[in-house]
Order: C-alpha cells, then structure tokens, then sequence
C-alpha cells in the first residue's frame, strides 16, 4: 500500500525528513519497501533568464547562453537543446546543485569546459526535474516567475506542484489499522510521543431528515454488524480540486470525479471503504442488506457480470441488488456526471466473508483489502460525516441532516489483562512498568495498572487484531524496540551434543564419494509438466503408480509432481549439450512422489521419499598427454554403483539382471535386498537420448535413498577380523565357452566349488576374435587361494582340477592353453 | 665373477694358522679395495660373499674339518671377516646409489596425468550445509519432514486462521481439496510444518533445525522460483526468552557473514511467531549511493501460544523461539549471483565454479 510523506504530515508534526520517516516506520514493522519521490531533488534550481543565444564555434548541436540568475550573476551555459532562445525563463541547476537521476543517481552539477566553452550550469528539461518523462528540450517556464527564485517556489506557485514522497508499505496482515494515513500517524505519535491531529467533525445526529430520504434494513447482521447512510442533495459532479487529485495521485490512485474521488479520499485517510450511489436509482428508497442465493446475477462498476455463489453479502434496494458488500459497487447504481443526489454508504462487513467471497468472484478491491483484515466498526458515523461534508464542499450540494446508523449488534470493547511478569519472560529484559503503561496509553490500549501485577488494557476498535496478553507484548517490544532487548554474552541453552543422523552421516559420506569420482551436484525442479511426469512413472524406476498431479499450477509446466530423477536430469544434459559441454556426469538428491493408496508416508494417499540419482553421459575420463580416452559405457557406471555402495557399506545388494527393451530404457539391472526394491541401473533409450539431442550413451542409476538408509541402519557395524598372516596363492584359469553364456553364474559355480580355500575370484579379461572360434569368448579369471596354514601347490592344484571340471560340466567350458 | 682361490680353498689342508694368515691377506684385500660403480660392487659381492662360490663363503666351509677345539676361533675369525666385507660393500652401494650418473630423462613440466574429473557440490548443498552445520554446532538436532504437506501441519497449528489474509502471505500450490475426513492437501510453503509434527513426535525441551525444500505457486522470474529451500529452527524450553533468540541469531550471523556483521532487528509479522522480528544485514555495494543497502536474512520470534496449543505444549511453563532463513538468497549476496534461475539450470559452467 502505498502512502504520501505530504498527506501523513497532515496528521502529526513529526518533523522527520522523508528518509528518516521512511527508517522508522520500517523498523517498528510497517516496512517501506520502496521510496519514490515525486519530484527529484530540486535543491540549487532556480530560475533563470535567457539573455542571448549564440552558436558554440565548436559544435554544431550545442549553443552557447548567457543566463541571468538574479542579484546581477550572468553565467555562460552551454545547451544542446534545440528549444533554447533568447528572452526564456527557464529552470538552471546551478554549479554545486544535485540532481537525482531516474535510476536513484545523484548528478552533481560542476564547473565545465564543453568543446573549448566554458559552462556553469544546466539548463534542464522536465525529466531532469521529476516532474514527466518529457526530454524534448529544455523547459520553458510560463505565467510569472522571479528570476533566481527557487524552482520549487515556482512550480507550486504556478503549477500547484508540491515535492512529496510516496512510501510503498508492505502492511502485515495484523495491521488493519494501518491501512490508511491516520492509522499511520497514530502509530508514529505512540513512537515520537507527539500528539496527532485528527480532523474536526461534528457528527450529524442519529435519525433526522435522512430517515426520511432512505430506510435501511440489515438481514444478516452477524455479516453486516453495521451500515450508516447519510445524503448529499443537488451536488455537481465534476472534477477534483489540484489538491484532492494530487492527493490521490501521490499514492498512486486515478482521480475519477469529486465524488468517487472522496470515497477514496477518505478511505485512505481513515481507513473506511466508502461507497457512493446514485441516490435516484435506489427502487424505493430502501437499502437492504442481505446474502446472496445461489445463480444470482450482478454487473459489478467495470462492467462484468458475475453469477454468485450463495453467501455473498448483496447491499439491495427496494428491487435489486444495487453493491457486492465490501467488495465493488454496481453498475445500475453508478454516480454518473448527471447524478445530483448521492447516498453515502460507510459500513462494516466481515472479515472473512468479505475474503471469502472475494476470492470466489477473483476480485480484489482497496475496500475488499481492508475489510478482509477488520475495519474499526466505530468508525462508520465519522466516515460518513467527513465524506459529506467534503462532498458538500466540492459538489455545491447540502447535506441531508441526519445520519441513518443502522447498528444491530454493537461489540463491547475487549479487554485484556496483561501481568507484567509475563513481559519479562517473554521479553528476558525488564522494561519499566511506566514505561510500559505510557507506551500501551500512547497505542490506544488504556492501561490501569492493578494492584496484582496486572495492567488491565481496553482494546480500541481499530486494533481488532489484538486479542491475547502476547499481542500486547508485542506492542510493548516494537515501540520500545527491538535493539532494546539486549543479547547476552552467554548461551542459555542447554548442554547437549546431538551427533548427526544417520541419514545425514550417510548422505555425506555419498556426496564426498561421488564429488571424488568426477560427479557434479544438480538440483532440478520438483514440477513437471504432467506428459513428463507420466512417461518416467516407469517400472524400470521405482513405480508405474500414477504421478500426483497439482491443483492450480501457475503454468503448465509445474503440473505435476515429479515421480524420478531422470526427467530433471535429461533437461539438465540437454542444455549443457546445447552450451557444447560433452563431459555430463551429474547426481542429485531429492524427494520424489506418487500417489499410492498402500505405501503412503505422510500424508493420506501420496508416497513421497528421498532419491538419488547418477548420470553419466560422453568421454569417461580426461584426455591425456599419453593416452586417449574413450566413450562411457554401461559397465563404467555398474562400477560407479558398486563403489558408491561399497563405501556406504551396502555392497550386499542382489541384482536382477534385464535384457529386455522398456519405453525408456534399453536394458537395465534392478536391485534388490530381501525382495525390497532399491533401485535400478540402465541405459536409456535410444529415441528419448536422441530426443534430448544428447549425442552419446546415456546411463543412469536411481536409487530410492530412503530404503537405502534404513538398510544401512539396520545393518551392524562391522567387527575386526585378523588379518591372515600366511601367503596366498594366485592361480589363473583361463576357458572358452558359448559366447552368450553370461558370467555371473560361472562365478557362483566357481565360488561354490572354492569353498573353503578360494578367497577371491576376479575377470581379469574377457577376449572374443580371431584366435578362437567366432561363436566362442574367451574368460580369463584370477583366482586367489589361502587358509590359516601355508597351503601346498598340490592342494591348489586339485583345486583348478576341480573348476576345469565344473566350468566344462555346467558351461560346456574348455581350457585354454 | 668368482676368484680362482676357492679352488684352493676347496682342497685346503686345514688349520687354524693357516686360515688365520688367509683371513689377514683377505682383510687387507678388502680394505684396500675401490667400488666405485654399482657392477663392481656386485663383482665384490660374488667374489667375498656370493652364496655358492665366494671366497669367503668357501672358507666357512672348512670349518668342519677343523680340530674340535680350533672351531669356534675360526669361526669368530670368518665372521668378523664376513662383516668387514659386508660393510665394505654396503658402503659402497650407498655411496653409488647418491652418485647415479645413468638416470632416465625426465620432463617435470609435462602436467600431472588426470584420472578423473574434479566433481562439486552445488551452491545450494554448500550453503544449507553452512548454515545446518553452525547450528549444529550449537547443539541443534537435524530434522526433516515432508513437501507433501496437509493444511493443519502448514497453517491451522501454525495460527493461520482459515479465511485469513495470513494465508495470502504465501502463494500455495495446492494437490487435493480433502474433504470432511481429510485436511486439504498442498505443497509445504515453508519448514515450518516440521515444527508441528517434531513436537507432536516428542517432549520439550525441543533444539532443532529443519533444512528443505518448499514451494510457491509463482510464476518464475529472475528473482522468484517456484521453489525455494529454507532452514527452520525451533527452540522450547523453561525460561527461553527474546534475549535468547537475539543471541543465538547474533552468534550464527558472526559465524556465517563474518565477526563485523552489521545487522538490525524489525518488528514484524508471522501469524506462528510473537513478537516477531526480521533480522537484515548489512550489505556493501560500492555502486550504490548509500554504499550498501539492508538485506532481508531471517524471520524470527517468540513461539506463539497457540502454536503450542495446537501441539498440546503448556504455554504458561514453556516458552520459545523460532526463525527460519532462505538459502538461495544469501547464496546469491554470497556468490554474486543476480538470476535465481541460474541454480536450477546447471550449467556445468556455472557447477564448476564451486
């Protein structure tokens, strides 16, 4: 909300500068989060008589003036404005003047030679000023003006231009009561302790002639605690005075007519949504406040229809719906410039009907604004009062005497006792208990301290927010301030040492494993376009259940939810191929999501977890000077994946192993401890690699990281076991067999026959071409042997007999050599 | 190469004189002998010590055809004369192995061979890890909690009332409407819910922080994501006090912007908080025409009685404070870093700086 530093200083001598002003609301919690001056800095521009205009010997654009700033000085100025001539009046920011430029700049007006000429000032153009945007040439001063009097002094002479600031307010939503200028200057007169002056109204008498003019009648009075109603007869409508336009232009609002623009008018000065109508197009005289039905039709003041919902507060005459109460007045009621009599309506709504309905119809209006958070339900008389008199004043009308205060039910002042004990626990200072009791008096509260400890406060109207002791704390902390409460050199918290979990211990020891092994971190958005979302619902990843979907996503693209890794990480490959980075190795931790109905983790009907994704794509190591690299293949990533796993201690995980094509993979490994699924390893597809315009292979492993947690936590710490201090034996065993005979059984035959003396079985070579037949691969093993005693070349000797035999018997395995 | 001598040696006659003058010719053999390359130091050794045909590996065995008595003296003779050329020779080799003149040629400019890729955490890990791990210093216990999130654990226990403003202070994706049953479902909009569901889980006092990611309903820009991560923290306990939560942010601004933070308080509004403050920093910016402007960090204050409330803590025992800060936006004042937008991108440009 923005207000005027002009229009505030109305209401409370406050004596500070619009900067000052700016600081101390800010730190006492209305923040000011932007200053805007209306006219820049204008200090050392004066006006200025142009005595003659001559060309610069130098430059063909620029002239050469001589300038009669007053008191006999004559200075040369140079000007590159076309506009300039002899006998001007025109504005001059003289040498030593600073001018702040649009983009918050200060320009400091110097002494200067331009082109060989000597220049002592600036002639300016009206943006230079502030005053538009306009930079066609220089400004020429019209009607009267005093050579060397201050712009300033001109500009609200001739033009009634007034420098102000407006101050953009980001008022909180338990600050109703700041919502308009008079709020503001209450606050600031509790802070400076200054007294603030309101405008004097005397208030026209309940009843009277207005009874006559309208009857209002409130069927919801718990939605409408109050409706007051006064006339103005025989007005003109026409427009504003400069000085109620300007008042609604330094806060940003559109003058409209001396009607409309006193609603606003008042509005943020007291903070009552006003409305005025068209008192010759209410059926009846009557005003009738009720709810809406269901299917309802109003055309609202922009023009729009809207259908209602049920519940909507309708203000009606005798025949229709004439206002959306609180929210937008009507288009059949509308003050028009032939309107002559105007009904003023100045009522209080309920907070949160008024946001409700609100949000269903998607309007939202200063008045909708301000009774969404609580008006002052005393202030309706007043506000109403004040807008007729000023109509008055500037429609030539006279006021209907009488008011019509319909007031069904009024609310008993709150009140609250605050024990001063309390302060100090809260607070861990101890504040004054006078200085306590003026600050409350100062905010409005009425303290009376009791004998017992206990400051008894009544509660004002405007302050609806207020409703416990600790509201009241927090008013006593933000005007005696927070840099009061001091900071203490010593902690009070308890002695404790928590260890880190095990999940973040595990999760540290994975990011440094995997920053060591050549993989950068990535963090991709969680939402994703739902066609996305659904083609990585796959069972290669952790599930085909449907992806959760997102009710009222900003923009398609954040539809749904994501289900796995791979989607966010492809994009991220993408566009790092598209900036030439062929070198794509990425992991990234985050939560992922499906609906189930079964698996649910926290919330009813949505399983969400911890993911970990690896990725790898193009050369798999630097280029060297003695040796060249080659193209990542799956078994460079299984390799990654078991030495990941190894470290995190879970190296005894079981692997399925997939041959088979899926929608987004072309083969794939799942893996799996006691039948619980913990991940998978793949090479993606073909066609989504190439719709990515990813020129290599793309390999990826994705692990749900939260089962991976609890078998890690499950699993017990490993012991010591003595190291064997006899030799080993190595033996080597190499055997042909049927080029599609997959090598992991041959190992679990191998390790199976060992038992006990085989301690370790490695590939260390896997040949297929010209030097044994095309159908057949060759395998080569090292085997390692050993055992609590020197073994004999004999024993071990059996031993190979023993393989050759079972790789021949169950894999149809010749030796080699 | 061996020496003709053991020939001699082999057929020898034995006794102890003669062995005795064979030792002494040898002794002043081996003492005025020259190794001054690696081969003649090997020649030495086969010639005095080689295991099958050296000298004096030869005159050891004579021995047993020494009288009884003669023995041991031969012995003692043989070995000191075995030692004597045992030092002879390993001083020899240490003195060539220092005076090598045939080493391989060397080029110690060619750059150090890369293995791998040097691999880097992401700004976001590096400063949530920062800022978890100063706290955690300060005896904070981690939690972390969902960003699916019910209505009840993101507003209601939070002291935002249905049909309030309060709720508009934060743009909501929404996943499900709930029913009578069942509280709306949506995507947390801050940590705070972590809060909630550790102080229904346990007993004060409470000493946590909550790192994670949460969500707004927004539009992306330069400077807004729909996703942001924040740290949350909780403390509940006897006797906490505002002063506390002043010092607590005091010590982690001195530890995370540096002992000569400049900072200030602001009275402010959170619906879960009260009183609240915003804490600012100071920021310098050479360019700007106050030098610097004030940044907003954290959103802090004392727990409000109906927040505990809502978790069934007594409010009139118990008190506490609570403050929760974004990561990006101190990532950003820290790295320079202008677009948000730049942290989810990934471009390993960007990665490789960190």
């Amino acid at each position: 909300m923005k207000i005027s530093y002009n229009w505030l200083s109305e209401y409370i001598d406050h004596g500070l500068s619009p900067d000052d002003l700016a600081d101390s609301l800010t730190m006492f919690g209305l923040e000011v989060e932007k200053t805007e001056r209306s006219i820049l800095s204008l200090d050392g521009v004066i006006v200025g008589h142009v005595q003659s205009v001559s060309q610069h010997p130098n430059a063909d654009r620029l002239k050469i003036c001589q300038v009669d700033l007053g008191n006999h000085e004559i200075v040369q100025i140079i000007c590159g404005a076309s506009n300039v001539a002899m006998n001007q009046r025109v504005p001059v920011a003289t040498v030593g003047a600073k001018l702040t430029t649009e983009n918050g700049k200060t320009l400091e007006i110097k002494k200067a030679k331009i082109r060989g000429q000597q220049s002592m000032g600036m002639i300016c153009a009206e943006d230079e000023l502030g005053l538009s945007d306009n930079h066609q040439g220089i400004m020429v001063l019209t009607g009267t003006s005093n050579i060397g009097e201050s712009i300033e002094e001109y500009l609200h002479r001739e033009r009634g231009i007034v420098s102000d600031a407006s101050f953009d307010l980001a008022i909180t939503p338990n600050r109703p009561d700041a919502t308009c200028h008079m709020g503001i200057a209450r606050d600031l007169s509790a802070l400076l302790n200054i007294p603030p002056k309101f405008p004097d109204i005397t208030l026209h008498a309940d009843g009277d002639e207005a009874v006559e003019w309208i009857d209002v009648k409130i069927q919801c009075p718990d939605k409408c605690a109050r409706y007051s109603a006064m006339i103005v007869q025989d007005v003109t409508v026409t427009d504003s005075p400069v000085w109620l336009k300007q008042r609604l232009e330094s806060i940003g609002l559109r003058p409209v007519n001396n009607i409309v623009d006193v609603t606003n008018f008042v509005m943020f000065e007291c903070g009552q949504p006003l409305h005025a109508f068209n008192y010759d197009q209410i059926a009846q005289k009557k005003i009738i406040v009720r709810e809406s039905r269901a299917g309802e039709k109003f055309v609202t003041l922009d023009g729009k229809e809207h259908s209602l919902n049920d519940g909507i507060i309708l203000i009606c005459d005798g025949e229709q719906p004439v206002a959306l109460g609180g929210i937008m007045g009507g288009k059949n009621s509308e003050v028009s410039n032939s309107t002559t009599n105007i009904l003023i309506e100045s009522a209080w709504f309920d907070t949160s009907r008024t946001r409700r309905s609100a949000k269903a119809l998607g309007i939202s209006t200063d008045a909708s604004y301000r009774f969404e958070r609580g008006v002052d339900s005393t202030l309706q008389p007043w506000a109403a009062m004040r807008a007729a008199q000023l109509i008055a004043e500037l429609g030539g009308g006279t006021i209907v005497p009488g008011i019509v205060d319909i007031h069904p039910r009024p609310k008993p002042a709150q009140t609250i006792d605050l024990r001063i004990s309390r302060i100090r626990k809260i607070l861990g200072t101890k504040i004054d208990d006078f200085r306590v009791t003026q600050i409350l008096a100062s905010l409005g509260f009425q303290p009376k301290q009791q004998d017992t400890g206990v400051i008894s406060c009544t509660i004002p109207a405007y302050r609806p927010d207020v409703q416990l002791e600790i509201d009241l704390i927090e008013e006593i902390v933000r005007i005696h301030g927070l840099e009061n409460i001091g900071i203490s050199k010593y902690s009070t918290l308890q002695l404790s040492i928590p260890l880190p979990r095990s999940e973040d211990r595990l999760r540290e020891q994975a990011h440094s494993h995997l920053t060591g092994h050549g993989f950068r971190e990535i963090y991709t958005n969680s939402l994703l376009p739902n066609d996305l979302a659904e083609q990585f619902s796959h069972e290669v990843l952790e599930t085909n259940y449907p992806p959760v979907r997102t009710l009222n996503a900003a923009s398609s693209s954040m539809a749904t939810l994501r289900p796995s890794l791979v989607p966010g990480m492809l994009m991220v490959m993408q566009h790092n191929t598209h900036h030439s980075q062929r070198v794509l190795r990425f992991y990234e931790f985050g939560h992922l999501f499906h609906q189930s109905t079964d698996q649910a983790t926290f919330i009813e009907n949505y399983s969400e977890y911890d993911g970990l994704l690896l990725g790898i794509s193009g050369p798999v190591q630097p280029e060297n000077w003695d040796g060249n690299t080659r193209i990542t293949d799956f078994f460079d990533l299984k390799g990654e994946v078991s030495q990941l796993l190894d470290t995190l201690r879970l190296n005894t995980l079981e692997m399925q192993f997939n041959n088979q094509a899926s929608k987004i993979t072309e083969y794939h490994i799942t893996l799996y401890s006691n039948e619980i699924r913990l991940g998978a390893i793949a090479k993606l597809s073909r066609e989504i690699q190439a719709s990515y315009d990813l020129p290599d292979p793309v390999f990826f492993a994705e692990f749900n990281w939260t089962r991976l947690t609890l078998l890690h936590e499950n699993a017990p710490d490993p012991t010591y076991e003595p190291v064997s201090p006899f030799p080993v034996v190595e033996r080597d065993l190499a055997v042909s067999v049927d080029r599609s005979q997959p090598v992991a059984p041959m190992i679990t035959a191998l390790q199976k026959a060992g038992i006990p003396l085989l301690k370790d079985i490695k590939i260390f070579d896997v040949y297929t071409g010209n030097r044994i037949p095309k159908n057949q691969k060759s395998i080569a093993f090292a085997l390692r042997f050993g055992t609590n005693r020197t073994l004999r070349d004999h024993e071990v000797d059996q031993f190979m007999k023993k393989f050759v035999n079972v790789l021949f018997e169950q894999f149809d395995a010749t030796l080699r050599n | 190469m061996q020496d003709w001598r053991v020939f001699l040696f082999d057929e020898m006659d034995t006794n102890l004189e003669t062995l005795r003058s064979i030792v002494t010719d040898l002794t002043q053999e081996i003492a005025s002998v020259q190794l001054s390359s690696t081969s003649e130091a090997e020649e030495f050794r086969i010639k005095f010590l080689g295991q099958k045909r050296g000298l004096i590996t030869q005159l050891f065995k004579t021995i047993p055809n020494l009288p009884k008595e003669d023995r041991r003296d031969a012995g003692q003779l043989l070995n000191a004369l075995r030692k004597k050329a045992q030092s002879t020779l390993d001083a020899a080799k240490e003195q060539t192995r220092s005076h090598s003149t045939d080493l391989p040629e060397i080029d110690l400019t060619l750059p150090g061979r890369q293995n791998q890729w040097r691999g880097s955490r992401h700004p976001i890990t590096l400063a949530l890890e920062k800022i978890t791990d100063i706290f955690h210093r300060m005896g904070f216990r981690i939690a972390k909690g969902p960003e699916i999130e019910d209505d009840w654990h993101n507003f209601t226990a939070l002291n935002f009332p249905e049909d309030h403003p309060a709720r508009d202070m934060q743009d909501t994706l929404f996943i499900d409407e709930g029913d009578q049953q069942k509280s709306r479902t949506l995507m947390r909009t801050h940590t705070s819910p972590v809060q909630i569901r550790m102080m229904i889980a346990g007993k004060p006092p409470f000493r946590m922080i909550a790192p994670g990611r949460v969500y707004r309903n927004e539009t992306i820009t330069y400077k807004s994501y729909c996703l942001f991560h924040q740290v949350e923290g909780l403390v509940i306990d006897e006797g906490i006090t505002m002063s506390d939560l002043k010092t607590t942010i005091y010590s982690f601004a001195c530890a995370f912007f540096g002992e000569d933070v400049k900072l200030r308080y602001r009275s402010s509004f959170f619906p879960f908080t009260e009183p609240s403050a915003e804490l600012d920093i100071w920021w310098e910016i050479p360019e700007h025409p106050d030098g610097g402007r004030w940044m907003e960090i954290l959103g802090s204050g004392m727990v409000h009685p109906n927040v505990l409330k809502a978790v069934g803590i007594d409010s009139e025992r118990y008190t506490g404070y609570a403050f929760g800060m974004g990561v990006e936006r101190p990532a950003m004042l820290h790295y320079d870093i202008k677009d948000i937008r730049i942290f989810y991108e990934n471009d390993v440009r960007f990665l490789a700086q960190f």
